[in-house]
């Protein structure tokens, strides 16, 4: 029985839960200070990620080349910024300060930094303190700054919501790597299951462990639960895993066969698509599996269910009009509404975290490609640009990025794009096998 | 652009060639070896891991058991006693050329009353695995109703959908995608 989930994943949740970064006071006369940096494209903002000034008991560095490594990376993922190579760094973090006149902005300008990131680290046992502090070089000002409380398991956390805080104080809106990503992968070898990581590739957890067939994950709002379909018992089923208490339980579906569900984002509720007779519609039930309220009642396909942020509104696929297509309605009942018209095969249906948008893929050559759409119905935008298929779109938390799979390279495999500017960033899974189903959750501990 | 070549790969792709040849053997072949053969009986849509049901030993006649338990046995591909019916793209409606099939598969279950059949909906790769899960479901419930229209009773037939999962061929193209639309007749006792 696979029931028991790995310990670190949750334990490091647990812990991260209750250090909150605490911003740094402002320099005197300024409140928070927002610039707008250019939109990720052509010209990228340059950034150099100083290593810290080791105030004690890092010695080896292990804690900075964490915080500093992963915040490189997630900086990159961001597509607003070019990091500026390491090697070119004129000053030595340790033998220079880290707070504002404590160091010359001359030798970032001379190696063209737009900004520099600069801290230190003081570590004893397994306590670590951080600080970081954001600097606009041209301006030779201080943008922000965190200081974050810990255990050594929590460094690559807290540069995630230093990253996050980059991104607030650059673009003015908040970052979205203090997060996970779940998705399906076929790497540890030819069986379907599903895996956790952080957005930029660390603590990769697997959660099932069948050799059957897992598919679908879908979080709720704070990631702690995360509800997935599985073959493990030899039939489909949904299974609701809680990854703080370390346990998950198989929904007592209504009469029928469950295909597939998803979880509202405040996690009371869920919607699955459940087969009566060959038919399959889509069922409000609760998290335990009891039927609240059949949704959808037709002889034929209902399936892939997206719950609205406010939890009012549900997005599905029907083939009520004789091919595939999205439909929005009331999760309080009522008339579904078609929203997509173009195309002959639409589906997986996502929204926004405004609730704005839906993306969703659409087929087109025997490929798919993702496209976004009002999520009251309106033009419909193509946002993936023909390479290979595209599929399962899901939304960063702040709506900036959207996860979805590609067949572009070798193999599937999660990759991160742009919706402003159609960016594809980078891909977010490596390793053998084949990545698919990617669910981005919401912003931890909220 | 050819999509990349799925994970699943070579291996399935080899099986799928003795499958081939075991359709093609043909539906008396079938009939005879299974008679045979007819104990080996395994559960199949419980909630539980128990054994596959092999009809046979080895090479012809294997198999045909539940085929997501094969797949998971390293067995997957091998038909059994029933032959298998193929659909069109997109369709769940049972073709003209498999209404045989199944006044065979059904003749051979009411030569074996104590046997049950477990349908099984499977669909090609292209589109979306959920909508897929839908649609084989919506295959395997054609073949049961259709064989309970035969005369045979509905009590002795279940239905399961793996959608696109368990392809019998993985070459991106029809030739593959008309051999994995297809219900599979699962049997036990």
């Amino acid at each position: 029985m696979k029931r028991v989930i790995q310990a670190c994943a949750i334990l490091c949740a647990i812990v991260l839960a209750s250090i909150p970064g605490r911003a740094v006071a402002q320099p005197a006369g300024g409140g928070p200070i927002t610039i707008t940096i250019a939109g990720p494209g052509s010209q990228l903002s340059t950034i150099a990620v100083s290593g810290l000034k080791n105030l004690g008991g890092d010695d080896d560095h292990r804690v900075a080349s964490a915080f500093v490594g992963t915040l490189r990376r997630d900086l990159e993922l961001s597509g607003y910024f070019r990091i500026i190579d390491p090697h070119a760094y004129i000053e030595d973090p340790q033998s220079s300060g880290f707070e504002l006149g404590q160091f010359n902005f001359a030798d970032w300008r001379s190696i063209n930094a737009d900004f520099v990131v600069k801290g230190s680290v003081s570590a004893s046992g397994a306590g670590v303190k951080l600080t970081a502090f954001l600097y606009d070089v041209a301006q030779q000002r201080r943008m922000m700054g965190k200081n974050y409380n810990g255990d050594a398991g929590d460094v690559a956390r807290m540069a995630r919501r230093f990253a996050d805080a980059i991104l607030e104080a650059a673009t003015g809106q908040r970052g979205p790597f203090d997060s996970k990503l779940a998705l399906v992968s076929t790497r540890g070898g030819r069986f379907k299951e599903v895996y956790t990581q952080s957005i930029d590739g660390q603590d990769v957890f697997k959660l099932t462990g069948n050799p059957t067939i897992n598919l679908f994950p879908s979080f709720d709002r704070s990631a702690r639960y995360l509800l997935y379909l599985s073959y493990k018992s030899m039939a489909p089923a949904l299974y609701l895993a809680d990854l703080k208490e370390q346990r998950e339980a198989k929904l007592d579906t209504p009469h029928g066969r469950v295909f597939g569900g998803t979880i509202s984002p405040d996690s009371e509720r869920i919607v699955a698509a459940i087969e009566r007779g060959g038919a399959t519609n889509l069922y409000l039930i609760t998290r335990e599996g009891a039927e609240i309220r059949q949704l959808t009642d037709t002889n034929g396909i209902n399936v892939s269910p997206a719950i609205s942020p406010d939890g009012a509104t549900l997005a599905f696929t029907s083939d009520r009009s004789g091919s595939p297509q999205i439909y929005v309605m009331s999760l309080a009942g009522g008339a579904p509404k078609r929203l997509t018209y173009r195309g002959d095969y639409n589906t997986t249906p996502a929204f926004s975290p405004k609730g704005d948008k839906l993306a969703y893929q659409s087929r087109n050559n025997g490929r798919f490609d993702i496209w976004t759409i009002p999520a009251g119905g309106g033009e419909p935008v193509q946002v993936t640009d023909g390479n290979g298929s595209n599929e399962y779109p899901s939304w960063s938390p702040d709506g900036r990025y959207l996860a979805f799979s590609s067949t572009r390279g070798h193999n599937s495999r999660i990759y991160v794009m742009m919706v402003g500017n159609r960016k594809i960033i980078s891909a977010l899974t490596e390793g053998n096998g084949n990545d698919s189903c990617p669910a981005w959750s919401g912003w931890l501990g909220e | 652009m050819i999509p990349v070549q799925r994970g699943r790969g070579g291996w399935v792709s080899s099986r799928s060639t003795i499958a081939r040849a075991v359709a093609i053997v043909g539906v008396a072949v079938m009939l005879a070896l299974a008679a045979c053969s007819s104990k080996k009986p395994a559960s199949i849509g419980g909630d539980n891991n128990s054994g596959g049901s092999q009809l046979g030993e080895n090479g012809v006649g294997k198999g045909g058991g539940n085929s997501l338990e094969d797949w998971k046995n390293g067995k997957f591909g091998a038909q059994g006693p029933l032959s298998d019916i193929h659909f069109a793209y997109n369709e769940y409606t049972i073709q003209e050329q498999d209404s045989s099939v199944l006044k065979s598969n059904a003749s051979w279950m009411q030569a074996h009353p104590q046997t049950r059949v477990q349908v099984e909906g499977h669909c090609d790769e292209r589109g979306s695995e959920e909508y897929n899960i839908a649609l084989g479901a919506k295959r395997s419930q054609a073949a049961k109703d259709y064989l309970v229209t035969l005369g045979i009773g509905g009590s002795r037939i279940s239905t399961i959908s793996y959608g696109k999962e368990l392809p019998v061929c993985t070459e991106h193209d029809e030739s593959c995608w008309s051999q994995n639309r297809r219900d599979h007749f699962a049997v036990s006792q």
